[in-house]
């Protein structure tokens, strides 16, 4: 008996069929994947969605800080503290977080010049520079301007010409003004690439347990090839990774306002985990070694977006992680509603990163096949 | 050391159905097969017989298309192994040494997992799960299944594309008598019907009985290729045991049959006194396998 030459695409899906149904039937699997969006979900809506926007303003010279304190600010909703400096180099670097005062960062900084009351008397135009923290978005911005005129009129008793000239206003660190985030909106890209190594080491356990069993030796003495039995584990991973990832963002609402953006970058980090599952899986012997394999590649790969968590604490070298570019484009498309064009360096980066790994996990997981 | 393979019956007709010429493969700098050759023909069984180390399976793989030779050829059908890989899988059935089936799939699924990578969209998985004596656990998955039963689906699964050629590495391991001789009658019925059989044994008897021909393997090489009963003869010490009583004892002698003299030998031994019993005592393969290779098969 000799059926029709199948073709590869039908070996694949065949191959892949066959993955589902063992997975469908894998306690631990049935188990952990419901359990760990469960997680998710529940950490996701269990933290804060508002912001604390008190604000705490240094003020050079230390003496007109109390001329600011009775002042109200524009917002209502916003709280102000108010703390002098006797330098200027010291405001700026309090502001940047260097020179963090008791109670807290200071945000935001006025350094008014020398003369600054007298100018201000006699009606003489005069200029106030305002260091800003990387995280005060612009209503706060327009706040500290409207402040800095109502405390010059408080003391003059008339509209006087201060000018806070575009070049004056100075943002330290990275820029995200009009870009407050709360934690649930940063611990979201989080959730995610947890969901999507949660599934990585099922389809790991599963390649290992095909290799070690060499059930995968029956497998390619049809007419089955070993890169049909890849494609089909990278495609199952992929697959499995991606519904799981698309689940719990429509949950967390996570598609954002650039939907396309977040699937692709979801895309791309699931094919990335997928990757990563062709390595461990290859170099797995059994479920605690693919585990640990699996956990060696997929920590590292967690940490950017923990650096999400806490802004100002990724460093140079995080960016060269393989999850970096997968994980900015998830948080800018997620939660800033970025679009390709403002993400293409960090999609380029996915893209290369996905594209490198799955080439080498693949190879690995071929020349393990070809030799069991 | 020079080995050269023994044939004596050279009126058979030229194999076609595998022809493996010359064939070399190692592992690493540690040769495993050192130049191996030999043919089978459509609805012949050859049996494999050699130690562990041999390179029993290493030639068993290297047909199946996983190895690769390193020098030689390997056709099976007339389409190389290497170039022409798709052309033999699907007209090849596999059974391996391992139990390598899937624990939470059931047999049924197992074969229409396998028909289907084969491109076989309708197969009678169930007179197939019948001829080995599945037919009522079919639909139970494999982890539930004995150790027998494993053997025989995968049995089953290597008959599932009715092959042209059925590479069987030990086929009746783990079975009990029963189940032993079943599997045998479905190995003979699918050589009666035009395939090709070869297979790896360590049980002499089986190679015996099953096989048309049988090759001595060891230490890479093959030593011998030839039916058991030519080998036997060939190769073999067969021998007589007399029983006689005389004066109520019973005494007994064996008389290595060696031609004329052996004949003389056994009229004296038996001239004298009751004759109790006599038997016939032909050569093992296992014997003759010592005789040639100096090493037993265990």
């Amino acid at each position: 008996m000799t059926g029709s030459r199948p073709s590869r695409a039908s070996l694949v899906v065949t191959i892949m069929r066959k993955d589902l149904i063992e997975l469908s039937r894998d306690t631990v699997w049935l188990v952990l994947t419901p359990l760990v969006l469960v997680f998710a979900i529940l950490i996701f809506w269990l933290l804060p969605d508002s912001v604390d926007e008190t604000l705490t303003i240094g003020v050079y010279p230390a003496s007109l800080a109390a001329s600011l304190e009775g002042l109200a600010l524009a917002d209502g909703e916003v709280g102000l503290r108010v703390i002098g400096f006797d330098d200027e180099e010291a405001l700026a670097a309090a502001v940047l977080g260097d020179g963090e005062r008791a109670g807290g960062a200071v945000t935001a900084g006025l350094a008014f010049p020398t003369g600054f009351l007298l100018r201000i008397m006699t009606s003489q135009p005069t200029e106030v520079r305002v260091f800003v923290n990387a995280d005060v978005p612009p209503e706060v911005r327009g706040a500290l301007e409207g402040g800095v005129r109502e405390m010059a009129f408080m003391l003059a008793g008339a509209p006087v010409p201060v000018t806070l000239l575009p070049d004056d206003e100075m943002v330290l660190g990275v820029d995200r003004a009009g870009a407050q985030v709360s934690l649930r909106e940063q611990v979201r890209p989080l959730a995610v690439f947890f969901v999507l190594i949660t599934e990585s080491l099922a389809l790991a356990s599963l390649i290992a347990t095909e290799v070690g069993s060499r059930t995968v030796a029956a497998i390619i003495a049809t007419p089955a090839r070993v890169a049909d039995v890849v494609i089909a584990k990278g495609l199952t991973g992929t697959l499995l990774a991606f519904s799981q990832a698309l689940v719990l963002l429509v949950v967390l609402q996570g598609l954002g306002t650039q939907p396309l953006v977040v699937l692709s970058a979801v895309l791309l980090g699931s094919l990335l985990v997928a990757a990563v599952s062709l390595l461990a899986g290859a170099a797995g012997r059994d479920f605690m070694t693919t585990l640990f394999i699996g956990v060696l590649f997929l920590i590292p790969m967690m940490i950017p977006a923990f650096a999400l968590l806490f802004p100002g604490s990724a460093s140079w070298w995080m960016q060269s992680l393989p999850s970096f570019g997968v994980l900015q484009a998830l948080h800018g498309g997620a939660t800033f509603g970025l679009g390709f064009g403002d993400l293409s360096g960090a999609f380029a980066s996915a893209l290369a990163w996905t594209a490198g790994l799955f080439a080498i996990g693949g190879l690995v997981l071929a020349r393990r096949v070809a030799r069991s | 050391m020079t080995v050269t393979a023994v044939s004596t019956t050279s009126q058979r007709k030229p194999a076609e159905a595998i022809v493996v010429d010359d064939v070399h493969f190692s592992y690493g700098k540690r040769p495993a097969v050192r130049g191996i050759s030999f043919a089978v023909a459509p609805g012949e069984i050859l049996g494999f017989l050699g130690p562990n180390g041999a390179g029993k399976s290493t030639t068993i793989k290297m047909l199946i298309g996983q190895y690769r030779p390193e020098r030689g050829s390997i056709r099976v059908l007339g389409h190389d192994v290497v170039r022409e890989r798709e052309a033999v899988q699907s007209r090849l059935g596999v059974c391996f040494e391992e139990k390598n089936l899937y624990p939470t799939m059931s047999g049924v699924e197992h074969l229409r997992f396998f028909a289907r990578l084969h491109g076989l969209r309708e197969v009678d998985v169930d007179g197939l799960l019948g001829r080995v004596g599945l037919a009522t656990r079919g639909r139970d998955r494999v982890a539930g299944y004995s150790k027998g039963m494993r053997q025989r689906l995968m049995i089953a699964r290597a008959l599932v594309n009715d092959p042209d050629v059925l590479v069987l590495d030990e086929p009746s391991d783990g079975l009990d008598p029963v189940s032993a001789q079943t599997i045998r009658g479905v190995i003979r019925e699918q050589a009666e019907k035009g395939a090709a059989v070869i297979l790896t044994t360590h049980d002499m008897w089986e190679a015996d009985a099953l096989s048309d021909r049988v090759a001595f393997i060891n230490d890479g090489r093959i030593y011998a290729i030839d039916t058991p009963e030519s080998l036997k003869l060939a190769h073999g010490k067969r021998s007589v045991r007399v029983r006689m009583r005389r004066n109520g004892e019973i005494e007994e002698r064996v008389i290595e049959w060696s031609g004329e003299s052996s004949a003389a030998a056994l009229a004296e031994a038996t001239s004298d006194g009751e004759l109790v019993t006599v038997h016939t005592e032909e050569a093992t393969l296992e014997a003759v396998f010592i005789e040639m290779t100096g090493r037993g098969l265990s």
